[in-house]
């Protein structure tokens, strides 16, 4: 009970007051991986305190329904709550509905959720199977089917077995050297199982709109991961082919690999990070940073627990 | 052959690439010239095709003869509506390689390659 809401307003703090901190730090990609887990970790935190403030308010409404209709008239009306009027059934009726409403919602959201990320998982299955009995198979790389469509583009997809599409319009457009890079990309999302992060937080941002972290953290966890995947290809065959690969398919218009070794300029954040990497010491920075807020999330919920349930256990008063 | 999905992707493409409606006997008399396969593997492949909607199949005597129930094209053609579907819910599930930009971006992008030293010749 002690904890309940100390948990309640971190959550809520976190949740609206980390995305500003997060997106600035996470902005240009520099580490990518760590800004991908600084995300998450911010996500796991407002999930985990509030999974703890719920326990701790079920346990204290199981322990003793009277303390808590009593904290809560008092909370209500001040000092003016005596027991015959928190005891009645006019006050503990519509607490207990109250009470219960708000345990439905949850389990409803909770169903909701969990609804939506498997259609999710369905509709990506039931692509993947059709592309790859459509698609031709696109020699020596396992998975990889061609589509017969002019429209230039690539894609994967999860299943059973996962497919990675590409179509003749990409084939026809990209050198051979950006198509692998394309290839590769692609196979790292596979292999980092980045669909899922993307569909477990887009599902998030579905079931509770509004919540400015879960918002947030949609559109940057799509964009990490597609920077993590550039990262990987960029590692295969080089940044050039890669960058290539990006205006080509961007712009729909071929771009010889050879030609981007002296591009800059003020482009998307994707092709500016390969074009300009970062030097190490904002980079070390960047890093350090990312790691701080990430430990910070990860241990709060704990911390706070803790320092509520010591308090408490030596019976003095609470901050809160 | 490396497993069952990719048979039915071969027997789909033998399918569309005949003319007229075939018979198992047909593919099998095909397949078998070039893999060591079973007639009944044959079979309940394209009975699994046909129950998942890939193949019609009408009864001549004692055989099916099995046509698709649409062309190759029309299905790549479906599955790129899919894929392309912008807001609709593939798009969790599709990581394209480039995310389907808009006007302004793909402005900013084209004025990159424009400003993009020409090729040299070598």
């Amino acid at each position: 009970m002690r904890s309940a809401l100390p948990m309640c307003l971190y959550a809520l703090a976190v949740a609206s007051y980390s995305p500003a901190l997060l997106a600035r730090l996470s902005a240009t990609g520099m580490s990518a991986r760590m800004g991908l887990t600084a995300w998450l970790t911010a996500i796991a935190s407002v999930l985990a305190s509030i999974a703890i403030a719920l326990q701790a308010l079920v346990s204290a409404a199981a322990a003793g329904w009277h303390l808590l209709a009593e904290a809560f008239c008092r909370s209500v009306t001040g000092h003016a709550c005596p027991p015959p009027m928190y005891s009645s059934a006019l006050f503990e009726i519509p607490l207990a509905g109250a009470a219960l409403t708000a345990a439905l919602g949850a389990a409803i959201l909770a169903w909701r959720y969990g609804r939506s990320v498997q259609r999710a998982q369905q509709l990506a299955h039931a692509h993947s199977a059709a592309a790859l009995i459509t698609g031709r198979r696109f020699p020596a790389v396992r998975g990889a089917v061609v589509l017969d469509v002019p429209q230039p583009t690539a894609y994967c997809v999860p299943g059973r077995p996962a497919a990675i599409v590409l179509t003749t319009g990409a084939i026809a457009l990209l050198e051979p050297e950006q198509l692998t890079a394309v290839i590769a990309h692609e196979k790292a999302h596979l292999a980092g199982s980045h669909h899922l992060l993307v569909t477990l937080t887009r599902g998030l941002s579905a079931v509770l709109p509004g919540v400015p972290l879960f918002t947030r953290a949609q559109a940057e966890v799509s964009r990490l991961t597609e920077m993590l995947a550039d990262d990987a290809a960029a590692r295969h065959t080089g940044r050039p082919a890669l960058v290539g690969a990006l205006l080509a398919l961007g712009t729909g218009a071929p771009v010889p690999s050879r030609a981007l070794a002296a591009a800059a300029g003020d482009v998307t954040a994707r092709v500016q990070r390969l074009l300009q990497p970062a030097s190490p010491s904002p980079r070390a920075r960047n890093r350090l940073a990312l790691a701080a807020v990430t430990i910070l999330l990860a241990a709060a919920p704990g911390l706070l627990t803790w320092l509520a349930g010591s308090l408490a256990a030596r019976a003095l008063p609470l901050p809160w | 052959m490396r497993g069952f999905g990719e048979l039915e992707s071969v027997i789909m493409h033998m399918v569309w690439d005949h003319c007229g409606p075939v018979t198992v006997r047909d593919l099998f008399d095909q397949l078998s010239q070039e893999r060591p396969i079973a007639y009944t593997t044959v079979m309940s492949t394209m009975d699994n095709l046909h129950r998942k909607g890939w193949l019609e199949r009408v009864k001549e005597g004692k055989a099916y003869r099995y046509t698709a129930t649409a062309s190759r094209e029309e299905y790549s053609a479906r599955l790129m509506r899919e894929a392309l579907a912008a807001g609709g819910d593939t798009e969790t599930v599709l990581s394209h390689f480039v995310a389907q930009i808009g006007d302004p971006e793909s402005d900013v992008l084209r004025t990159v390659v424009r400003r993009l030293p020409a090729r040299r010749p070598e």
